[in-house]
């Protein structure tokens, strides 16, 4: 059954691989030129499939904090499918950049330049939010995982159901800012966190649903939640109607009407007619979202679902079908027999399982009783213990953060206040929460195992991590070919190293930001860079000699850039020269004394 | 927003919660309730609230429907038998959030984010953890406190 | 199938092969297109203005005070001024702006569709551009921080930071905004009339600049030669110094000699 679904899936991403390599070589102009509103087709499925990943952890981690009773294989299957969608909602946003070299200045990290990425920005919320999110989540499905195997991995769970809880809510949260936050017409809407998050709930469900078909079972609660929220989301559209006056017709026909025929039993009970009801919600909801983020679609004529568009929604829903499906086969192909990873299914129902706990409560009185969920203080129980450490060490470095956020050189005209700051703090918060519990899991209590293969990826993916984080640090070179500078350089009139007035005007320009006019040169950032850079006086400036010192601005050194294409030799030699010229003007006696 | 209209709307939100999470309602019940209650907020809104005056939409009405589905919620957590204190904490960072966030939104927009009702709202719901019965009293309590936020922040 | 197995992967490898040998051809992918005329840029320009657009509409704001950011320039902030009963829609502003800053041409479809790189547009018959606002929408929404604000009132572009999110361009309640779709350079529509302002890559946003580096020539030569304040006296866009009838005055709003606060401007 998975293998026919995988190759369904291949049929579809070819195409939409050849679809997002072109969109990847032409850019943006591939999929439109005709936006109102500059944002197209990759967001709308950037948007989409971050809701589709929000279900899953919907249906695993908050059933496991609330303690409602899902069994373990539709908690481990949401789980797999969020993953699978992740991976594609995370190759949206970055296909859409004009300039995707250019991704890594998007993350709020610091620069050698001192250039830091606009934390005003709900882009850079998004980023995080986005990458701790896939991170935890991960992290969350291999704890499931492996509590099979090592039980003492099973107090882990609900701290990190915990910590995800919030986390899922707050990325949907931060993805309808994006939208929320603008003056775009058509994306007004102080509404639109629970909005987003309706709809992705509401997608999440169908999608779930749908994946459960092709298992072959049913989980009756999802079903009935998923109608609950077609109501939910009517009601919103009207409220949204009733503000902007645009209706989107063919999603309200599509996610609003067509789901209310789950109460016609025939169409319920029949298999086919619950894929039917999942599929239609899915396709309402995308079109929702691609009339949202794309207004032309509705309103103009010349503005085309081109083929484009349909290669990268197709690119998607294939990929997904093949990751999703591959990695279902490959964890039952490892399993001892094909329920034991994923443990058997539970048929029961949302109003039974309640009956049961309350017999059971019913039943022990005294001590047992007070250990259930929340009848105890949240502070005393078992969770909160766990977490006690992570939450002070998160809270302690999201201040920190905050703190380093504000005393940055590149905000120092801007007015920076909490609210812009306070989307990035709950996703730092959750991260280092939960590498502290992973950090004791493996470290300490050495109940998180790995086996070698594993370690080796864990390995190289932190090696990996690191380069990037280097290559972050460093910064992209600024420089075009040089021949091209040449060119340019040759058209200006040339600076004769001998007319200083001119030359002073290059060096304020060019040089005098970091080394100033006074001729004291280094002395002014030495404790901001290291390597630190050497005291440079008139005696020390006359060792070295002119030469060696056109070396250095030419070929740049340590923190300085190279000026190869950005001044001609004989600029360079004049800088030089001038150089010499400003530190004849330092006293006499402060070189003596600090001899 | 008149200040009667705001009053009106608490109240509206108060009699609508007497109808939710009723001994023996079907998730289908509540859910119809909730959705067809956010719909009634939404016509109040449009009907109570100056939505359109001077040529601009009162851009802090446009998350009043949400904000009065967050109260209502609230409300009605005093009235359930199980799981009381969890979902009372829950409903109230519901509230929490619509308000944060919608707040961050019009930030962006023009407005000034109201800090004292966000950080009433969380410091209500973090001491809400720490209660361990619900006496006839402390929901009374609640209830008023939720009503005096809502009214005066 | 008439032929067996081993005959058919070998000739499916051959067809493989000969296919790849074909496929490496030097296609010439770097080739960089001979340069556009001028007449090409004045042409487009016409095409522009007879193009209608809708003009927005107006409302009266009071006369700018200094920019209310930290670290504002308390006795510099530039701006423009345009007066509309003046202008007569010739569009001369247009072509000089785009000689001045190296506005790249587009392409025939986008030109037929309207999508021109023109950093000013007639809107209505009156010119339109980026007014570079005090609490700019597009710089709050910039990720990497490439749209930002100097302490003399411009809103400042860097290209080599920004990363082609386009939301700047989104959240902009004027569209004033250009986005390079196309390499301009690559496909021979970019000229350098003026080696003082780069020619953009592909993948970046632009807007008008107030002639930013007509005002930094002459900030960097003031400092150079004078100890005083620089205000930017005698500093001119390309656009106000075309416009024959005197209709665009690009001043200092905070220096009492400069045009823009000198003139009676109607309050």
């Amino acid at each position: 059954m998975f293998r026919y679904l995988m190759a369904v899936g291949l049929v579809l991403f070819l195409p939409g691989l050849y679809a997002l390599g072109l969109s990847l070589y032409d850019g943006p102009s591939a999929w439109m030129v005709d936006s109102q509103t500059f944002w197209g087709t990759p967001i709308s499925l950037f948007v989409f499939w971050i809701g589709l990943a929000h279900a899953g952890t919907l249906l695993s981690a908050v059933f496991v904090a609330l303690d409602i009773k899902l069994d373990r294989r539709t908690a481990l299957i949401a789980e797999l499918s969020t993953l699978s969608s992740l991976v594609f909602a995370a190759i949206y946003p970055l296909m859409h950049l004009g300039v995707i070299e250019n991704f890594y200045m998007v993350a709020p990290f610091a620069d050698a330049r001192g250039n830091f990425a606009n934390v005003r920005s709900p882009l850079v919320w998004d980023f995080c939010c986005i990458a701790v999110y896939a991170l935890l989540s991960l992290l969350f499905f291999v704890t499931h995982l492996k509590a099979r195997k090592t039980p003492s991995l099973e107090k882990y769970r609900k701290p990190m159901a915990w910590l995800l809880f919030p986390l899922v809510l707050w990325v949907h949260t931060i993805v309808s800012l994006d939208f929320a936050t603008t003056f775009v017409p058509e994306w007004r809407g102080a509404f639109f966190p629970v909005y987003f998050i309706a709809g992705a709930i509401f997608s999440g469900l169908a999608l779930v649903n749908l994946i459960l078909c092709t298992e072959g079972y049913r989980v009756r609660l999802l079903e009935r939640l998923q109608l609950i929220c077609s109501w939910f989301m009517c009601a919103i559209w009207i409220w949204d109607f009733m503000l902007k006056g645009s209706f989107c017709t063919s999603a309200f026909v599509f996610a609003g009407l067509f789901p209310q025929l789950r109460m016609v039993s025939v169409i319920r009970e029949n298999k086919w007619g619950r894929v039917a009801l999942s599929l239609s919600v899915l396709l309402g909801l995308f079109l929702e979202r691609l009339y949202l983020v794309s207004p032309e679609f509705g309103s103009s004529a010349t503005a085309t679902f081109g083929w484009v568009d349909l290669g990268l929604l197709m690119f998607s829903v294939g990929g997904f079908m093949l990751v999703f499906f591959g990695a279902r086969r490959l964890l039952d192909r490892y399993a001892e027999s094909a329920g034991s990873y994923f443990g058997e299914v539970d048929g029961s129902d949302m109003a039974k399982a309640e009956e049961a706990e309350e017999a059971e409560r019913e039943g022990f009185r005294g001590i047992e009783k007070t250990k259930k969920g929340f009848y105890i203080q949240p502070w005393s129980s078992e969770e909160y213990r766990q977490l006690r450490f992570p939450l002070l060490l998160g809270v302690v470095v999201t201040a920190l953060f905050t703190l380093w956020i504000f005393e940055q050189q590149s905000f120092e005209n801007v007015e920076l206040s909490f609210a812009n700051v306070i989307p990035l703090w709950y996703p730092l918060f959750a991260f280092m929460a939960a590498l502290t519990l992973f950090v004791r899991a493996y470290f300490v209590e050495k109940s998180f195992v790995l086996h070698r293969a594993e370690k080796i990826i864990g390995g190289a993916l932190l090696l990996c991590l690191g380069a990037c984080a280097g290559a972050f640090f460093a910064g992209g070179a600024s420089e075009k070919p040089v021949e091209q500078f040449v060119r340019d350089m040759d058209a200006v009139s040339g600076v004769h190293a001998e007319d200083l007035n001119r030359v002073a005007m290059v060096w304020n320009a060019r040089c005098a930001t970091c080394h100033g006019t006074d001729g004291r040169f280094n002395e002014k950032f030495v404790r901001e860079y290291y390597p630190v850079p050497q005291k440079l006086d008139l005696a020390r400036l006359d060792s070295l000699g002119v030469d060696s010192l056109v070396r250095v601005v030419w070929n740049g050194r340590n923190n300085m850039n190279s000026y190869a294409g950005r001044l001609t030799l004989d600029e360079a030699r004049g800088l030089v020269l001038y150089m010499r010229h400003l530190a004849q003007k330092v006293p006499e006696e402060e070189t003596e004394g600090k001899k | 927003m008149t200040p009667l209209a705001n009053a009106l709307a608490c109240l509206i939100a108060l009699g609508c919660a007497l109808f939710l999470w009723r001994k023996g309602s079907s998730p289908y019940r509540n859910g119809a309730l909730l959705a067809g209650f956010l719909l009634l907020f939404g016509v109040f809104t449009y009907f109570g609230g100056e939505m359109f005056d001077a040529r601009s939409i009162n851009l802090s009405l446009e998350m009043y429907p949400f904000r009065m589905m967050a109260l209502c919620l609230c409300l009605s957590t005093t009235s359930l038998a199980l799981y009381r204190r969890r979902y009372l904490v829950l409903a109230q960072a519901l509230w929490f959030w619509v308000e944060l966030f919608g707040g961050i939104a019009l930030f962006y927009r023009g407005l000034d984010v109201a800090w004292t009702r966000i950080l009433a709202i969380f410091w209500m719901g973090f001491c809400s953890t720490f209660l361990s019965k619900i006496s006839k009293e402390m929901e009374f309590c609640l209830m008023v406190f939720w009503l005096a936020v809502w009214v005066f922040f | 199938m008439g032929m067996n197995r081993r005959d058919f992967i070998k000739s499916c490898s051959l067809v493989a092969m000969m296919g790849l040998l074909g496929a490496c051809r030097k296609i010439p992918l770097d080739k960089i297109a001979g340069e556009p005329s001028l007449k090409q840029f004045q042409d487009e320009v016409r095409l522009a203005m007879s193009q209608t657009k809708k003009m927005l509409d107006l409302v009266k704001v009071s006369k700018p005070g200094p920019l209310r950011i930290p670290g504002a320039s308390s006795v510099n902030r530039f701006g423009m001024a345009i007066d509309l009963d003046l202008c007569d829609g010739c569009g001369e502003c247009i072509l000089a702006c785009n000689l001045e800053n190296n506005v790249p041409l587009v392409t025939a479809e986008e030109a037929q569709k309207g999508h021109f790189m023109h950093w000013m547009e007639l809107r209505g018959g009156s010119p339109l551009m980026c007014a570079h606002c005090g609490n700019a929408p597009c710089e709050k929404v910039c990720p990497t921080g490439a749209a930002s604000h100097t302490p003399d009132g411009l809103s400042t572009m860097m290209y080599k930071r920004c990363t082609g999110s386009r939301f700047c361009g989104a959240n902009c309640p004027i569209k004033a905004r250009k986005f390079n779709f196309n390499d301009a350079q690559k496909m021979g529509l970019a000229r350098k009339f003026n080696n003082e302002v780069p020619l953009r890559e592909k993948g970046v946003m632009e807007k008008c600049s107030l002639c930013l580096h007509r005002l930094q020539n002459d900030r960097l030569q003031f400092k150079t030669l004078s100890a005083e304040e620089w205000r930017g006296r005698g500093v001119t866009t390309a656009c106000s110094d075309a416009c024959k009838r005197r209709a665009i005055i690009f001043g200092n709003w905070l220096d009492e000699k400069s045009p823009l606060v000198r003139e009676k401007l109607p309050t």
